[in-house]
């Protein structure tokens, strides 16, 4: 509570110590299980370590040089941005139009049953839903490939075949997430000032150019949020696709998580493991920073 | 808002004026079912006999009834019961916890001047950026060394190092009148009495989003547990079943599909009992973000 004109040391002593202690129990567990963490990770990354003895040695960076030189690094690298390409599309396209055809008056308890239907996959388990798409997806028995087939298409190989297998993997990810950017670009829809969209509608602007002209410039913070959001959510796919296709067939859809597990645990060698993790995050610090200076500029203008 | 009365929301239902949508309201209907498909599909796998699930063309309703697959996960070899109060306990701790602390640590931000409190909240902030599977490396040979993997304590204490909980808790608080607070503060009260009896009530909607927020994160939870926890005691549920699914290989479809169908009903309850407060506390994370 900032005393009026508090500016005596006296007073805002006891203040000071209670602003300390109160924040200290977030930030210790926030220090000792992401800052050290951090840091512990860097030091892991020019260190080889022996997982048996844990005894380290400094190895410089050999532990970068192996994974920038090996070319299931950069093909996950590749498939990480062909993932978020396709998945940021579909997640936030998906979710403006269902907000936009949401946007409009219903029965109430239809707009329940729609909410129910299309968020209720935000709310389960990735892991759990991908046992589920596999068995959807599976190439004979599966029922995709069953209503192809009715209605004369071939069957495809959904994960098996290394062209589809990316795609598979980005249309769960949107079955799973766009309900929650349909939630959040449905409330800033509904946000937009009534007046905005009356004035325009005197003018006789049909409802496509009160949408284009009024409602997505006013909501386009939210939206940017959104592509910045599912960006770096993307980044991080892992549940997915360790369960549909473990980064096969081949090396078709091993992401960035994946071969940082892959490396740390599999190869047990926490050294290349952390210098992959550490490449995963300056690649989202660097995709993050583009696209904040973007949006800066953006609603600038 | 008060909630309206099931008369108001017949009438409401009723009204004329909605029935111009039709146009979008039946693709939206129809997409609405499309996407409950894979849940659905996962019933009705978990109610048939094996092989059924299989069968082509595929039927909505099984055939025969086969209800046993939920008596299997139950009794069966793998401690599924075991599982669920694994999760409970992980999730249970870790909410209140991050709840606890998060409000804590929104208190001194928004209601306290204090030395270093802006360098100390951008430092919380950037960690949003970082991705638990860097962390988890670290606190994995961390808890190696400490003896305390395999263990709850593991999958609980990394998951309390909340930023988005404060974060959060912050906007929220900066939001509310402080008047209240004010007046205790010239009454006399300690910090923690204004904490505790005037800031945290008032803090009720923003507790309930956080607290669902993050229970489901914990309760969903798969690579956390996928690196950490390696017998089938300790498992939480996504990770147990995925290795249900492991042990007992497409055989016992049935029973896995029972065991997610277990494992998703609390979140199912949860969301129809508090769905206006998972849509406002996403909304206010969004749009205030």
């Amino acid at each position: 509570m900032p005393a009026p004109g508090g500016k005596r040391q006296g007073l805002r002593a006891p203040e000071a110590r209670a602003g300390w202690l109160f924040v200290a129990p977030a930030f210790l567990l926030y220090a000792t299980f992401l800052l050290v963490p951090v840091i512990a990770a860097l030091a892991f990354s020019v260190t080889e370590v022996d997982r048996f003895t844990w005894q380290t040695d400094f190895v410089g960076l050999d532990n970068f040089y192996y994974i920038w030189s090996d070319p299931h690094f950069w093909r996950s690298f590749l498939n990480t941005f062909e993932f978020i390409a396709l998945a940021v599309t579909g997640n936030v396209g998906c979710g403006l139009l269902m907000a936009v055809l949401l946007d409009r008056s219903m029965p109430r308890v239809l707009l329940y049953f729609l909410r129910f239907a299309y968020f209720m996959p935000v709310l389960v388990a990735a892991a759990l839903m991908s046992l589920v798409w596999k068995f959807l997806y599976s190439t004979d028995l599966g029922i995709l490939n069953y209503y192809l087939r009715a209605i004369g298409i071939p069957a495809l190989g959904w994960l098996s075949d290394g062209r589809v297998a990316m795609f598979s993997i980005v249309l769960m990810d949107v079955w799973k997430h766009f309900g929650f950017f349909m939630i959040i670009l449905l409330a800033a829809l509904q946000g937009v000032p009534r007046s905005l969209i009356e004035s325009a509608s005197l003018d006789g602007a049909g409802a496509f150019r009160v949408f284009w002209h009024v409602k997505l410039p006013t909501i386009a913070p939210v939206v940017l949020f959104c592509i910045t959001y599912a960006t770096i959510g993307g980044l991080q796919v892992f549940d997915s696709v360790r369960i549909l296709t473990n980064g096969g067939p081949g090396d078709a859809t091993r992401v960035m998580v994946l071969y940082m597990y892959e490396q740390t645990f599999g190869a047990q060698d926490l050294g290349t493991g952390s210098a992959a993790a550490l490449m995963l995050l300056l690649t989202i610090v660097i995709v993050t920073a583009l696209q904040f200076a973007f949006n800066q500029r953006m609603t600038r203008e | 808002m008060t909630q309206p009365t099931v008369i108001e929301r017949l009438q409401s239902a009723l009204n004329v004026v909605h029935w111009r949508n039709l146009w979008v309201m039946v693709p939206l209907c129809a997409g609405g079912i499309i996407m409950m498909v894979p849940f659905l599909w996962m019933l009705s796998a978990s109610l048939r006999p094996e092989g059924e699930s299989y069968r082509l063309p595929p039927s909505l309703l099984p055939d025969s009834w086969n209800p046993d697959s939920y008596r299997h996960a139950l009794e069966s070899g793998l401690p599924f019961v075991r599982m669920f109060w694994n999760s409970f306990v992980v999730a249970s701790f870790s909410t209140a916890g991050v709840l606890l602390t998060a409000s804590m640590a929104a208190f001194a931000f928004a209601r306290l001047r204090f030395y270093g409190a802006g360098s100390l909240f951008l430092t919380m902030l950037i960690g949003m950026m970082v991705p638990p599977a860097l962390v988890l490396i670290p606190i994995y040979a961390g808890f190696a060394a400490v003896g305390l993997l395999d263990t709850p304590v593991a999958l609980i204490l990394p998951a309390l190092a909340s930023s988005f909980g404060v974060y959060m808790m912050r906007q929220f608080m900066l939001n509310q009148p402080r008047a209240l607070e004010e007046a205790a503060m010239i009454d006399g009260a300690s910090y923690w009495t204004i904490f505790w009896r005037i800031s945290l009530p008032q803090l009720g909607p923003a507790m309930a989003a956080l607290g669902i927020i993050t229970f489901t994160a914990s309760w969903n939870n798969f690579i956390a547990p996928f690196v950490l926890i390696k017998s089938l005691d300790q498992m939480t549920l996504p990770i147990g079943i995925v290795s249900f699914q492991g042990v007992f290989s497409g055989a016992e479809l049935a029973v896995v599909m029972a065991a997610c169908v277990m494992s998703i009903m609390p979140l199912f309850v949860v969301f129809l009992v508090a769905q206006r407060f998972i849509i406002e506390g996403l909304t206010m994370t969004g749009i205030k973000g």
